[in-house]
């Protein structure tokens, strides 16, 4: 082999693109996040137009601080970190442009799609069919560029920050395609296949692993290498980070039941959840300590140091909103948290302090070195950073204090518990609203000291000149996957694997099997764990030497991972599917919308009214006194998608059919302060000025029919005709009760549907499910 | 088959049974973990640090002025 040194140029255009994106998405995003905040203060700042309702735009704000600032910010320390840890320049520039312009367009495209209602309706699963489409087409190139980079790669061993990356591309994947299947109805709208409580548990499981595996995973692996890198010496604990990675990667992906806490979910699946939650508190603080001890003899850099400082508060947000996290899942903190601001305090302690900050910690420590300039002024990335952290504590300080007010003056009964102390909704909204004032405050801080980052590189790269990294390697120097070919087949044919594999069938069939079978899969498992244990004994070595090579092998690993990440949802997920199906509903069951109902219930989705509204009633004594019975799990079995909500910015309407007459809701939705004084709510006029759209509804309703919804077989004629006589109907009382309206405006559907809610059928034999005509 | 899962108390073996996998492999890893050698973990922590890291031109204390 020659020893003749050759330069090896790394592809840095790309880093310093996504770079870029990063910042300018992240000024967007946060400038709409502080609207939005302000628009519960001051509901006149949509300006009675409904591309700027808060509804509308909130999903915005979610989708951009999410997929535009901590994406771009992900793919620029990634494609900047992967390459210089394995000694090879990214595998394609064609890929990597495809990647970085593919991404760019879905940002837009979700730009000019969500404020104009063009939404699937569930939280960070928003954007429709072919903008999904086209993430998961960006997503394989990412995957591809990023794998192929690995198979060139100069060094053999897999550093942790690789494994994290790897993780992350696989579950997201994973995730995002389960989650986002859905039958088209146009192009532009679509049903998920997911119904119910199905769907509730689908999204959540992506969810919470959105965060886990898009928010947590690829940050963590930028931390293991930005961080030793600003801090100039190695991570504290290799050790800690191999059980960190495997510890986190194994307990995630099972904890997302616990967004739906107290709800109709079976309560295996909220025990299973709150389980694992509670589990998580170990990896997530091995991690954090793993970072803050890194800094360990470099705390007086902190100083003076921006980006040591950025990356210091960051882990320490890290470690607070994961230790929040579990302690949130607990059933008990959940009755009190969920449905209120607590969870918006937990949220942005995340992805203000842990995402915004690590990324603002990269981007400095980059900078420089991309184009290879000093920064312009340090002071104002100081300035930033203070900026930044007063405004998130008052944002976190603000929203804690107004989410336990509010779940305090929800929850609290007098009279023994038998009535409620705080009957109007509003006594509750009214209290927070200083706190809501001081969190616009706080969030507007950190979009200023967000903006003077933006400022401070513009000024630093006028003038300055792009430089890509450069390595010297052997000429001859081999991939590493030429030198080991070959032993992939025998590292999954190995003890370790094959024991394990063995081992969890023998546990299915003990579990799912019936008396003799689960019997023979009990004796089975045990036998395996007796046999492993045996097989370690006597092949110590072995069994090391395994995992050893499974390190340094690409494939073997990802394929690992993704069976570990696998397992959690599928566990989760097939039950649930195959059991809690209509036909198997028992006490309650949903009563099929008519047409119009059906398209009143695409306005409400289309106009984000699960953000503030939810549906569905806790099995708790406070939410039975304000809203009526608690949800049954069968009373939204045929709701594609489910509209169980996250947030009660108003009260919830899983039973307010029928609670108010006709004229209640169009005044209501006209001018909500006409009704209830003092609300926040926003008008939507244009509910009363849109002509109803019921063009696509046949097609909708076959789409239903496919998905199980025990529709007739309709004609378009049949369809159309009954949707015209209820609206006549609804029009005819409105006229009745003073309110003059034409029968083809969508506010007729919308009020449709909301005097649908909470109607059901009794159930009290599992059998054929009865459809409209019977 | 899974209707034991809805109709019997039969359900918290999942949430065993789940704690148990994540507890052994938990162990499993922190065991080797702990069996990594010294040289092992000295590689490995200074994979960052293989590849030369460019000057940032901005120390802790050097503090640049405007236009610089």
């Amino acid at each position: 082999m020659s020893d003749r040194k050759v330069t090896v140029e790394f592809n840095d255009k790309v880093v310093r693109q996504f770079l870029l994106a990063c910042v300018i998405w992240g000024a967007v995003g946060m400038l709409v996040g502080v609207l939005i905040a302000l628009q519960l203060n001051f509901w006149q700042l949509n300006f009675n137009t409904s591309w700027l309702t808060w509804s509308r735009i909130r999903p915005l704000h979610t989708n951009a601080v999410i997929f535009a600032l901590v994406g771009n910010m992900m793919f620029a320390g990634v494609y900047y970190s992967t390459q210089r840890l394995v000694r090879a320049r990214l595998a394609s520039d064609v890929l990597s442009q495809i990647h970085f312009w593919g991404w760019q367009a879905i940002i837009v495209s979700a730009a000019l799609t969500l404020p104009f209602g063009y939404t699937r309706g569930q939280e960070y699963a928003e954007l429709i069919w072919p903008i999904n489409v086209a993430v998961v087409l960006i997503w394989v190139v990412f995957a591809v560029n990023f794998f192929w980079t690995l198979a060139r790669r100069r060094e053999p061993s897999l550093y942790v920050a690789i494994w994290f990356y790897i993780a992350t591309i696989i579950t997201v994947a994973m995730l995002y395609i389960v989650n986002h299947l859905a039958i088209p109805t146009s192009w532009t709208h679509s049903y998920s296949v997911f119904g119910g409580v199905q769907n509730a548990l689908v999204e959540w499981w992506y969810g919470h692993n959105a965060v886990a595996f898009f928010l947590t995973t690829p940050i963590l692996g930028i931390m293991y290498y930005f961080l030793p890198k600003a801090a100039e010496r190695p991570v504290y604990s290799y050790r800690l980070s191999v059980v960190h990675f495997w510890s986190l990667v194994f307990v995630y992906i099972w904890a997302g039941p616990h967004h739906l806490l107290n709800t109709a979910l079976p309560n295996w699946l909220q025990n299973l959840g709150m389980t694992f939650s509670l589990m998580l508190w170990a990896p997530s603080w091995g991690g954090m300590l793993n970072g803050l001890l890194t800094l360990r003899g470099a705390w007086d850099k902190l100083r003076t140091d921006p980006v040591l400082k950025f990356f210091a508060a960051a882990v320490t947000f890290y470690g607070m909103a994961t230790f929040e996290g579990p302690l949130l899942a607990i059933k008990s903190v959940n009755a009190l948290a969920h449905y209120t601001d607590w969870i918006i305090a937990h949220v942005h302690a995340g992805a203000l302090g842990w995402n915004g900050f690590m990324a603002a910690g990269m981007i400095y420590w980059l900078v420089p070195r991309l184009w290879n300039k000093p920064l312009h002024s340090v002071g104002l990335a100081n300035l930033h950073f203070w900026l930044g952290l007063v405004g998130i504590l008052l944002y976190v300080a603000a929203m804690w204090t107004s989410g336990i007010t509010q779940g305090l003056m929800l929850n609290a009964t007098t009279e023994h518990g038998t009535v409620l102390a705080y009957p109007n909704f509003l006594d509750t909204v009214n209290t927070i609203r200083p706190m809501m004032l001081m969190r616009s405050f706080g969030g507007a801080l950190y979009l200023g000291g967000w903006l003077l980052m933006a400022y401070n590189i513009a000024r630093t790269l006028r003038g300055a000149r792009a430089v890509n990294g450069t390595i010297e390697v052997l000429e001859d120097e081999p991939a590493l996957e030429k030198t080991t070919a070959g032993s992939t087949v025998a590292l999954f044919f190995s003890p370790p694997v094959l024991f394990s594999v063995v081992g969890v069938g023998f546990a299915c069939a003990w579990m799912f099997g019936g008396q003799y079978i689960g019997f023979a899969g009990l004796i089975g498992a045990m036998a395996c764990a007796v046999l492993a244990f045996a097989s370690f004994e006597r092949h110590r070595g072995r069994w090391g030497d395994w995992y050893d090579r499974l390190l340094v092998r690409a494939l073997p690993f990802t394929v690992l991972t993704l069976l570990a990440v696998i397992a959690g949802g599928l566990i989760q997920i097939i039950p649930t599917i195959v059991v809690n199906q209509a036909a198997n509903v028992e006490d309650r069951r949903q009563i099929p919308y008519t047409p119009l109902e059906l398209a009143g219930r695409d306005i409400y989705v289309r106009d984000g009214c699960y953000l503030c509204h939810s549906q569905m009633i806790r099995t708790l004594v406070p939410d039975v006194l304000r809203y009526g019975d608690y949800s049954r799990l069968g009373e939204s079995i045929y709701d594609h998608p489910f509209q169980w909500g996250s947030k009660r910015n108003g009260p919830d309407l899983a039973r307010v059919g029928g609670k108010y007459p006709n004229i209640w809701h169009l005044r209501h939705m006209e001018d909500p302060r006409s009704i209830s004084p003092g609300s926040n709510m926003p008008n939507f006029p244009w509910l009363l000025d849109n002509t109803l759209d019921l063009s696509t509804l046949p097609r909708k309703i076959a789409v239903m029919r496919e998905l199980g919804v025990p529709y007739p077989k309709w004609t378009d004629a049949e369809i159309l005709a009954m949707a015209g006589a209820q609206a006549k109907a609804i029009t005819k009382d409105l006229h009745a009760t003073g309110g003059w309206i034409s029968s083809d405006r969508e506010v007729i559907a919308l009020i449709a549907y909301l005097q649908q809610l909470g109607h059901y059928e009794s159930v009290h034999h599992t059998g054929p499910v009865p459809t409209l005509a019977d | 088959m899974f209707n034991r899962l809805i109709y019997q108390d039969f359900t918290a073996v999942f949430t065993i049974s789940a704690f148990s996998v994540a507890a052994s492999i938990f162990v499993a890893v922190t065991w080797r973990a702990l069996r990594m050698g010294r040289p092992q973990i000295q590689r490995m922590e200074n994979l960052p640090f293989v590849t030369p890291t460019p000057p940032a031109s901005h120390g802790p204390d050097t503090d640049t002025k405007p236009g610089s």
